[in-house]
């Protein structure tokens, strides 16, 4: 970074103004008995964007808050904040490559749809059962070990479909005799305090899982071969006839935005699974039933819904939809026992952001979570540094969600369950 | 005798068995045996600061191990970067006190030693022996990581004010994975996956009981950290007796009936924050010292399962019982590693003990949610609750 001091000058200019904005833009509206749901994010906003310039209009003439105006605030302070990058170093790869931002942003996308769509497994037990499972990595970690075993080491020959499958069948077992084994104490009253007896007893069994993977494959990283190649676009001519070729490589876009294979393939199957889900969720009883349980839990029941069997398909279901992500990714990274925890933490993170319980919410999340990792490990002047700095990212929106944004980008106020409310 | 003191004593004749253990002890294996108590220990002010947090405050914190990082890097750094010279080197940052110079080592991290040398490194070479540096205090250093602890554990406790259950395990899982990611990025400062080194516990060695004790000797640490758990689990029943355990409990089982009651739920909230990572720093620093080298990998999210699984299966609501637990268990670990082999089969228990591990804390936890020692205690203390109001009830019933 050429002007480090420019640069945290100007953060630390932000963040003043931010914060101020976040307390004054609240006491400003509660002052005059206006409705402050959203003050803290606007205040922050308009305050990190314009400084006093905003700030001071907002106090005075405290219009209603709306949607667009901290849609604009926000991308202000994103503006803002990236004009201040931009001026501070001004031979960053960020700043002067064109196709090298393309591409970040673009495989960001991609990566974003694929958290997005782990972190739905995670919504879904969340909004149902009212518990965060712990054990999400480690069944993202499952699926990809048992797609590898399947794919590489058992049948070499077999689509790569069947070992999918396989990964899904198992950990939705897994998942269903692992809630009706130890998470049925919770419904009924026999634990004294059940949203952290859910913390813990899925703690330990992300443990068991993962000790007892490692113990049985080894420690040892694995690689599984990528699932399809892309076919290759090119005019028959004659010594070459045929229309379409397969390749190994990348994807490239206009000669600049270069799509991994894996990551590709990984994401329009996380679409196609979504959209799939979506339906069933939508238009058949037992996904109904399932959105019922998650909205009202006693007026189901009253409806004639067990939800007790709702909890456990929730969970089973949900810890699929991990092993899918974990199963689809395996041809991407290299596969360990501990792969998990990074992940898990993700997901959490996109949860928190999307919204408790919201679908739309948690793709939103995964798509901008994976594009604040993408800017992160893109745009952090030492490489070696940005890789490893990968969790603190997905942190720092954290944070922000719950200091600004408690309920989350598309959040319901309140959900049914045992909730760790706030 | 009465029933209901069997858990004093029995807590009496243990802390006795422990002080006398490493004189009485002398088989072959005594080093590893000490070595096994002394992590013991640790992993006991772990557990049982943890369970103060979690069982009593209910405040479930996965960024136990995390502050343990925080007492420990920061005593390691001090002593690595931190050193006293009488003469000036005027080559690294440096403040005079009093005749003698604070001398602040520049961070080079690893390279390769031929090429780059730290300053002081330098200066020694110019001087050949003529100057003696001293190094920092080991105590103060473990002093400093446990303030230090307890500064970060005042941030965390501040921010985590307004969540509750899994947004709060969430934001301190989250919080000791950043401070991991910062400890292997940072590798000019802190050595990154190397890990940095430390002096001993007592570097000159120790005269204890008219016998001196070599640096390397495990009885001084023996008793060092013994003595802090002593410490902290007295200081945490005396909190737990008084008006702030009871605070803090009720902080536990309902914060905005607490509130309303008129305690001062923001202020406990924090200062069992604080307390408990006060002692999982100080915990943390001396045992560096006592292994003598801290890397990222003590932070991982395994070293957090464990003292997670010490308490619980100690018993979460009851910091003897972790603290007992967490001894017990670590001894089960080691106990645990020899591999064995049924008939072709190599069974390696160096992983598969953490899978009984695993086992046993889901089990407990769905059967015996109080943990396993914990209906013990109580037991005997039940047993005599009953006895008398039995003995009440019949003397009513026979006027």
């Amino acid at each position: 970074m050429e002007f480090p001091v420019f640069f945290w000058a100007a953060l630390g200019w932000m963040m003043f103004w931010g914060v101020l904005g976040s307390i004054a833009t609240r006491y400003v509206y509660l002052h005059k008995d206006l409705d402050t749901s959203s003050t803290r994010l606007l205040g922050s906003m308009m305050g990190a964007a314009t400084g006093p310039i905003g700030l001071v209009p907002l106090w005075i003439k405290t219009p209603e808050i709306t949607t667009r105006l901290i849609i604009f605030a926000t991308l202000g302070t994103l503006g803002v904040f990236m004009t201040a990058f931009a001026l501070a170093d001004p031979g960053n790869l960020c700043v002067t490559n064109g196709s090298f931002v393309a591409s970040q942003i673009s495989n960001g996308v991609i990566i974003g749809i694929i958290y997005g769509f782990m972190a739905l497994g995670l919504t879904l037990i969340f909004s149902i059962l009212g518990v965060v499972s712990f054990a999400h990595g480690e069944f993202y970690m499952i699926g990809g070990m048992v797609t590898y075993f399947m794919t590489t080491v058992l049948f070499p020959e077999v689509t790569p479909i069947v070992g999918i499958a396989a990964a899904c069948i198992l950990t939705f077992m897994l998942g269903a005799l692992f809630e009706r084994l130890f998470l049925t104490p919770m419904y009924d009253g026999r634990v004294d305090r059940p949203v952290e007896y859910g913390i813990l007893i899925t703690f330990g069994l992300a443990f068991t899982l993962q000790y007892f993977v490692q113990a049985t494959v080894g420690a040892n990283p694995v690689k599984a071969k990528r699932f399809f190649d892309f076919p290759r676009l090119r005019l028959p001519s004659a010594e070459d006839p045929w229309l379409i070729k397969t390749s190994r490589g990348n994807m490239e876009l206009f000669e600049t935005i270069s799509i991994s294979n894996p990551r590709f393939t990984a994401a329009v199957m996380c679409i196609l699974v979504f959209i799939a889900l979506m339906y069933f969720l939508r238009h058949t009883w037992t996904g109904k039933a399932l959105r019922a349980v998650s909205q009202d839990r006693q007026a189901a029941a009253i409806a004639g819904i067990n939800p007790d069997r709702m909890n456990m398909l929730a969970f089973a279901l949900g810890s699929m939809i991990a092993a899918l992500a974990g199963a689809m990714l395996v041809q991407a990274f290299s596969w360990l026992p501990q792969v998990g925890a990074i992940p898990a933490l993700r997901s959490f993170v996109i949860v928190v952001l999307g919204g408790l319980g919201s679908i739309p919410g948690a793709f939103l999340g995964g798509i901008i979570v994976g594009l604040v990792e993408a800017a992160g490990t893109g745009c952090i002047p030492d490489p070696q540094k940005a890789a490893s700095y990968i969790p603190a990212y997905g942190m720092i929106v954290l944070t922000l969600t719950l200091l600004l944004r408690p309920t989350g980008l598309l959040g319901r106020k309140f959900a049914s369950g045992t909730h760790g409310k706030f | 005798m009465n029933k209901k003191n069997i858990p004093q004593m029995a807590g009496a004749a243990l802390i006795a068995a422990f002080a006398i253990f490493p004189f009485v002890y002398s088989a072959n294996d005594y080093p590893y045996i000490m070595h096994i108590l002394i992590t013991g220990f640790f992993y006991a002010i772990l557990a049982s600061s943890w369970s103060m947090l979690a069982g009593y405050a209910g405040q479930f914190s996965f960024g136990h191990m995390g502050f343990m990082g925080i007492g420990a890097y920061t005593t390691a750094l001090f002593s690595h970067y931190l050193y006293l010279t009488p003469v000036p080197t005027n080559l690294c940052t440096e403040f005079p006190i009093g005749d003698m110079y604070l001398i602040i080592l520049d961070p080079i991290g690893i390279t390769s030693s031929t090429l780059t040398q730290d300053c002081l490194r330098q200066a020694l070479d110019i001087w050949d022996g003529s100057v003696q540096v001293t190094p920092m205090p080991v105590w103060l250093g473990i002093a400093l990581g446990t303030m230090m602890g307890g500064i970060f554990g005042l941030l965390i406790g501040l921010l985590v004010l307004p969540l509750r259950a899994a947004y709060l395990a969430l934001f301190t899982l989250g919080f000791s994975e950043i401070l991991r990611a910062t400890v292997s990025a940072e590798i000019a400062v802190t050595r990154g996956q190397a890990g940095i080194e430390l002096p001993y516990l007592f570097d000159n060695g120790i005269t204890l009981f008219g016998h001196q004790f070599d640096k390397t000797d495990k009885l001084p640490p023996y008793f060092a950290m013994f003595f802090l758990l002593l410490a902290c689990l007295g200081i945490l029943t005396w909190l737990a007796k008084s008006k702030f355990g009871l605070f803090v409990r009720a902080l536990r089982e309902d914060e905005d009936a607490a509130a309303a009651l008129g305690v001062n739920t923001v202020r406990y909230k924090v200062l069992v924050f604080v307390i408990t990572s006060m002692m999982a720093a100080a915990a943390g620093a001396m045992m560096a010292h006592y292994i003598r080298i801290i890397s990222p990998n003590n932070l991982i999210i395994l070293q957090m399962s464990l003292v997670v699984a010490m308490a619980v299966i100690g018993g979460v609501e009851h910091f003897v019982a972790a603290a007992l637990g967490a001894i017990l268990l670590e001894y089960m670990l080691e106990y645990l590693r020899n591999s064995f082999e049924i008939g072709p089969i190599v069974v390696d228990m160096t992983t598969w003990r953490l899978v009984v591990f695993g086992i046993l804390l889901m089990l407990t936890l769905r059967f015996s949610p109080k943990g396993l020692l914990v209906p013990m205690i109580d037991y005997f203390k039940r047993g005599h609750v009953r006895k008398e109001t039995m003995a009440k009830r019949n003397a009513e019933n026979t006027p």
